[in-house]
């Protein structure tokens, strides 16, 4: 006989009837998510662990309220968010994002003149501080949506709102960034 | 997706995020509701490392009697008989979360006290909780852990020994330490902000412990003993 993983649907259920390996599988696979979530939205690393954490706690005491056959993740985003979000209400401040020092080389990128290295740099500056300039809600919207790659799903999960809440904002959003960047 | 889509994936990519640290361990211990014997000391706001020292020790019964006590500054040095169980760890593993020295500095309330680097600045100060950092050094061809933090409050650092192993009272330039070789030795840490969590790993090295001023710090490596003592007249 052999052993296959567990799919996320039956480490719920075993969580839910208090095996603890099981969420300890579960805050494995989506604490990475679940901590850039909480940092985006903090704006500091120590919230972002501390909210990340509290979410996960909150959420094994919530599992007999998870419905059963629903996405994980969502549900997971939105406890950690909104810990985040309390946080960053708490502290009344929150650390602007900024690039890497120094791009890495990835395997397989072209190696692009000095030049271009400058402009395609002074580019992603430009838009990184049009986007530090948006207002929380929008800030939050493309931060969830593009920076992290979450689908609209998560992204309203995440932030606490309906789904046709974040096309609205993603859609003003980015009609403020265009002007910005086009002035 | 319109290019100003595809351009904020892609600035996603390049954003300076901080390594997710791993939070299963603290999740599960508060899950559990293990008892967390410092909680109320850990509430006055300090961090505190449990370092127990040994080999194995051949004792009539299973026990952890406490022998005999040493204090050095935030420190606390007992002997016992036997070590708690413990988990093998990576160097960085359990360390906390990277930050630059500047975050670390704003993050713990004080300025960070190190050796003349190469490249001058660390890549990463560890940060556990927000009192104890931790830099990984490389010198004498090993890999060592320098950690910090400031000693006020009661107790900061507790460790247990057992009595094969050799603590030896050193100075460091005049000023107060402890030096601990042999055995493999075994790592709690209590961290505040996370309402004290408890993690006991396995750690192979001597150790030099020594005061400057309010700050308790803590060389471990395996290092021999002039090796350790200069690289602690170096930190600035």
């Amino acid at each position: 006989m052999v052993d296959r993983p567990l799919d996320e649907s039956e480490l719920v259920e075993r969580a839910r009837r208090g095996d603890l390996r099981a969420w300890e599988t579960i805050v494995r696979t989506h604490q990475g998510i679940a901590f850039r979530t909480a940092y985006l939205l903090s704006g500091n690393a120590g919230d972002a662990e501390e909210a990340a954490q509290d979410g996960f706690v909150k959420a094994y005491r919530a599992l007999g309220r998870f419905r059963r056959g629903a996405p994980l993740r969502p549900w997971l985003l939105r406890i950690v968010a909104n810990e985040a979000r309390n946080r960053r209400r708490s502290a009344g401040r929150r650390e602007r994002l900024a690039l890497r020092a120094a791009a890495e080389d990835r395997p397989g990128d072209a190696v692009p003149s000095p030049e271009a290295a400058l402009l395609a740099g002074e580019e992603r500056e430009r838009l990184l501080t049009a986007v530090n300039r948006l207002s929380d809600d929008h800030r939050d919207a493309v931060a969830c949506r593009y920076f992290l790659d979450l689908s609209e799903e998560e992204t309203a999960a995440a932030l606490g709102v309906r789904r046709g809440t974040v096309k609205s904002r993603l859609a003003r959003a980015l009609e403020r960034l265009r002007e910005e960047l086009e002035a | 997706m319109t290019e100003l889509e595809l351009q904020l994936l892609g600035l996603g990519r390049e954003l300076e995020l901080p390594v997710a640290p791993d939070l299963a361990p603290a999740v599960l211990a508060r899950i559990e509701g293990r008892p967390f014997p410092w909680r109320r000391a850990a509430a006055l706001a300090f961090a505190v490392i449990v370092v127990a020292i040994g080999a194995a020790f051949a004792v009539p019964q299973a026990r952890t009697t406490i022998l005999r006590w040493f204090h050095l500054g935030g420190a606390t040095i007992e002997r016992v008989e036997t070590l708690p169980p413990a988990v093998e760890r990576s160097q960085a593993g359990g360390l906390g979360r990277p930050l630059s020295r500047g975050e670390a500095e704003r993050a713990l309330g004080y300025r960070l006290e190190l050796p003349p680097l190469k490249g001058g600045e660390p890549r990463h100060v560890y940060v556990l909780g927000d009192s104890l950092a931790t830099v990984i050094l490389r010198a004498y061809g090993h890999r060592a852990l320098l950690s910090e933090f400031s000693s006020f409050g009661p107790r900061l650092l507790k460790k247990l020994a057992l009595d094969k192993t050799v603590i030896e009272p050193v100075q460091v330039d005049g000023r107060e330490g402890l030096w601990l070789k042999g055995g493999p030795h075994t790592l709690r840490y209590f961290n505040r902000s996370l309402g004290v969590q408890e993690q006991t790993v396995l750690i192979h090295g001597n150790v030099l412990l020594w005061l400057d001023g309010t700050l308790t710090l803590r060389l471990e490596g395996k290092l021999t003993k002039a090796q350790a003592l200069s690289i602690a007249r170096a930190v600035r």
